[in-house]
């Protein structure tokens, strides 16, 4: 799948600007960012499933076919066999009133045109590929009698269902307890492994995405300011937003007390995030850089490769390259 | 101090414009009875019963020669006075019963649901004739029935919306501030609840008008020489066939009434109610 | 060793479940069960523990909403829950909490001030307008931000109107139910920082309750670890980083990405 300069707008709020992404086949990428990023918007965009309000532009290719704009019933083809999502909240995307086996079967009966007989057998062995103890009995039972591990197990084995390319796992480990937030990821990184299946993997929380990925994308007021490789972006972050982010999380180096017996404080980013309309125009995060120059709030940074991959849009990185390359 | 925060969509359901305009239209000609009627409601000229509809009588005259157009006017007023007295008594002991059950829980909740409920089941007409078989019919004794059937209503509604901002973090805030539970109750929980019962309230002014209609044509209600749609449109059924206009014209001013609160409170409802609101890009 | 300023001895609390069959007794279940703990004053101690293990009922039972059904709870000395209504609610004054949603905390009807004098006037305390002024003022907002609606403000910002007012009544302790995990890691770090400016300031001690170890050992000198109402471990904040006794900490170690 290939995003090409995909922008998004809601009247004058722009929720994605110009991003521009390549997934290939068996690859994981992590996504990102604050509450409003625009993360779960790139998601909805790979789905196909921007609200009607939103406007959008660019080029959205998946296996080379050009997406962007296409019609409800064009992305319908595409779901769940090409791209399959998953959510962060389990128990709100299962039908309450339905058994589980009734949820999981229906679409292998309806999609793949399998007996009743045959959906069942698949859904059982779909059951055990994403681990899920007891399948028989599961099948039975309905969604509020099992945990919400549990629950994302089977949304999971949903999108399994038509052997999807790509993955798209929205906040899939917020609703869940740490322990099990953890067996989920790795769920997530194994599948992906034995199925050569894509996973762009959509959280606010760091060690979960540094976990799930191997790609990383950071996002901030609907730009991608930084991608590289994961171990790449959060060893060596280069954009001050990521270096932000990084040093805000409360880890081992900024724990217990300096030397004056005071407790250390944590690096924080001055200000909050700005709503939608009323971002700067210019680098989405001036405003609250403490590295601010000039031309920041008016001009917007281009993506600029910083080498082993990693792609950061920032004006300073741009000076100290362009003065790198005149010296 | 408190403000009503109600976000405005952008634009206004057509019930509640209807309803307003309805509504607006049937105060107007209350509040416009204080000062001036075309001609004195209680002013009988024999000689000119029966009158059609012409410049001097709008409207005509009835079987006694009385003007309808005032009569009408002041007809909006009583019932409005009605109304407005009755919902107000029924809505104030209503939500004080319903923030009491609430604040306390347990078997005091019990009790007054209880017995709201059974207040429920009570028929009010059957309630208003009961109490005007003690007391004699008047108009006093129609505005306490209404009124006392608007009790239960209130109390309900104002437990539902009540137990619901009890279980709000602001309220466990204002405990752990060291206010008790009837501080909250004023300070916070009252203020939170105002919309379903000013909703509910709207809704129970219709309710309200047509009760005191059927009070009025049971002659249970405002006495003569004050009028009311309802003892209009009692008196003029004997004359059905010989002057259809006398029953048209209040009959017509209750469905006006009544269409035009309702429509109100549901259109109020629909911009308050968030489990309503339909998602606005 | 000063003394110390809240304790718990055994502290339990259940709770009857919905009757499932007529004839069978309804399920209890036991939220908390046994808990002792000290707190000194000045110190922060956090709990630990993932959804159901207790820890929002522990808060409860620290700020005496609800009474334990076994133990007791001792603040500054004095049993809490042996107070009369009125004395118990003047007490209140000394120890206060933040929750975890900054939308949810503050009445969407009331302006930010008249919000954060609350406890004063609940405590019969004079003087508010320039107390209220003051503590805007120490959660970093403006004396001028008393004028306005919670609807006007970000979420972190909520959470520093919702800290203002817990410390408006200069309390020794400090409930914190979650107090950041409702927010985005850069808002979170601003109000942990917040957090530890107010301590250092106020001599201020805390309970800092989450489901997040790394936040939790980030502020905290000794942490306890609860699972399905039991405490399963307690220390000194870096000797259970270091070295863990139980499997479950581990596990929770190895989640927080510690």
């Amino acid at each position: 799948m290939q995003l090409d300069r995909v922008s998004v707008a809601f009247g004058a709020a722009v929720a994605l600007r110009e991003a521009c992404l390549q997934i290939e086949p068996g690859t994981r990428l992590g996504i990102v960012g604050e509450s409003g990023c625009g993360k779960s918007m790139l998601g909805l965009c790979l789905m196909g499933m921007i609200p009607d309000a939103g406007k959008v532009s660019g080029s959205i290719r998946l296996n080379g076919k050009e997406l962007a704009g296409a019609p409800e019933h064009v992305w319908r083809r595409h779901r769940a066999r090409d791209v399959a999502m998953i959510f962060q909240e389990p128990m709100a995307a299962l039908n309450p009133l339905k058994r589980i086996g009734d949820t999981v079967m229906e679409p292998l009966e309806v999609h793949e045109g399998l007996s009743r007989s045959a959906a069942r057998a698949r859904a059982l062995a779909l059951f055990d590929e994403v681990g899920i103890p007891d399948p028989d009995s599961r099948l039975r039972q309905y969604p509020h009698e099992i945990s919400g591990g549990q629950r994302q197990r089977v949304l999971i084995a949903l999108a399994l269902a038509c052997n999807p390319s790509l993955l798209v796992a929205d906040e899939p480990t917020t609703a869940l307890d740490a322990n099990v937030a953890l067996r989920i990821i790795d769920l997530l990184v194994r599948l992906s492994e034995t199925r050569n299946m894509a996973l762009v993997f959509i959280s606010h929380d760091l060690a979960a995405v540094a976990r799930a990925t191997q790609q990383i994308a950071v996002m901030y007021g609907g730009d991608i300011v930084e991608r590289g490789p994961t171990a790449q972006v959060l060893g060596a972050p280069r954009h001050p937003y990521t270096i932000g982010l990084l040093g805000a999380r409360p880890g081992l180096d900024n724990r217990g007390r300096g030397p004056d017996g005071r407790r250390k404080r944590l690096v924080t980013i001055p200000g909050t995030v700005p709503p939608l309309f009323e971002l700067p125009a210019g680098c989405r995060f001036s405003g609250r850089c403490t590295r601010e120059i000039a031309s920041c709030a008016l001009q917007r940074p281009q993506p600029l490769a910083l080498g082993a991959g990693q792609v950061a849009a920032c004006h300073l990185l741009g000076q100290a390259h362009a003065g790198a390359g005149a010296s | 101090m408190a403000r009503l925060v109600v976000r405005w969509p952008a634009r206004l359901p057509v019930n509640l414009m209807i309803g307003a305009l309805l509504v607006a239209l049937v105060v107007g000609v209350a509040a416009l009875s204080l000062i001036w009627t075309p001609h004195d409601h209680a002013a009988m000229t024999i000689r000119n019963r029966f009158q059609p509809a012409d410049g001097v009588y709008w409207l005509g005259t009835d079987q006694l020669g009385r003007d309808i157009v005032s009569q009408l006017m002041v007809a909006a007023r009583n019932s409005m006075t009605v109304a407005l007295v009755a919902v107000l008594i029924g809505g104030s002991i209503g939500v004080a019963l319903g923030l009491l059950a609430s604040a306390l829980g347990g078997w005091v909740e019990d009790l007054i649901m209880r017995v709201a409920d059974i207040g429920f089941a009570f028929p009010a007409l059957l309630f208003a004739i009961m109490l005007s078989a003690v007391f004699g019919p008047s108009l006093t004794i129609a505005v306490a029935a209404i009124a006392f059937i608007n009790i239960p209503v209130f109390a309900r509604v104002a437990r539902a919306s009540a137990n619901q901002v009890w279980t709000r973090d602001f309220v466990a805030a204002a405990r752990a501030a060291g206010h008790g539970r009837f501080a909250i109750s004023r300070d916070h929980i009252l203020p939170n609840i105002a919309a379903p019962v000013i909703v509910q309230g709207t809704i129970e002014f219709a309710v309200a008008i047509l009760a005191e209609a059927a009070l009025s044509y049971l002659g249970l209600g405002a006495q003569p020489p004050s009028p009311s749609w309802g003892r209009m449109l009692s008196e003029a059924q004997t004359l059905m066939f010989m002057a259809p206009h006398l029953a048209i014209y209040p009959g017509l001013c209750i469905v006006i009434a009544v269409l035009g609160f309702s429509l109100l409170g549901d259109g109020l409802r629909d911009i308050t109610d968030p489990r309503l609101k339909r998602r606005r890009a | 060793m000063t003394a110390p300023l809240l304790e718990l001895h055994g502290v339990s609390r259940r709770y009857r479940m919905p009757r499932e069959a007529l004839l069978r007794p309804p399920a209890v279940l036991t939220a908390v069960n046994n808990v002792s703990l000290t707190l000194a004053p000045g110190q922060t101690l956090g709990i630990v523990g993932e959804s159901g293990s207790g820890k929002s009922t522990l808060a409860r039972l620290v700020m005496a909403f609800e009474r334990p059904d076994e133990g007791t709870v001792l603040f500054e000395g004095t049993d809490l829950n042996g107070l009369s209504a009125g004395a118990l609610r003047m007490a209140r004054r000394r120890f206060q909490m933040v929750f975890q949603d900054p939308y949810g905390s503050l009445d969407p009807r009331r302006r930010v001030g008249w919000s954060i004098a609350e406890p004063l006037r609940a405590t019969g305390a004079t003087d508010s307008p320039a107390r209220v002024k003051q503590v805007l003022d120490q959660v970093g907002l403006r004396a001028a931000d008393a004028e306005k609606y919670p609807h006007e403000f970000s979420g972190g910002q909520r959470q520093r109107i919702a800290i203002a007012r817990a410390v408006v009544t200069r309390p020794a302790l400090l409930v914190a139910d979650e107090a950041v995990s409702a927010l985005d890691v850069s808002v979170q770090a601003q109000i942990l920082n917040l957090l530890m400016d107010l301590q250092e300031e106020m001599g201020l001690a805390m309970v800092f309750i989450s489901h997040d170890l790394a936040v939790v050992a980030c502020i905290c000198d000794r942490m306890l670890v609860m699972k399905h109402g039991d405490c399963i471990e307690a220390g000194e904040t870096s000797r259970l980083i270091a070295s863990p006794r139980h499997e479950y900490t581990r596990s929770l170690l190895v989640a927080s990405g510690l």
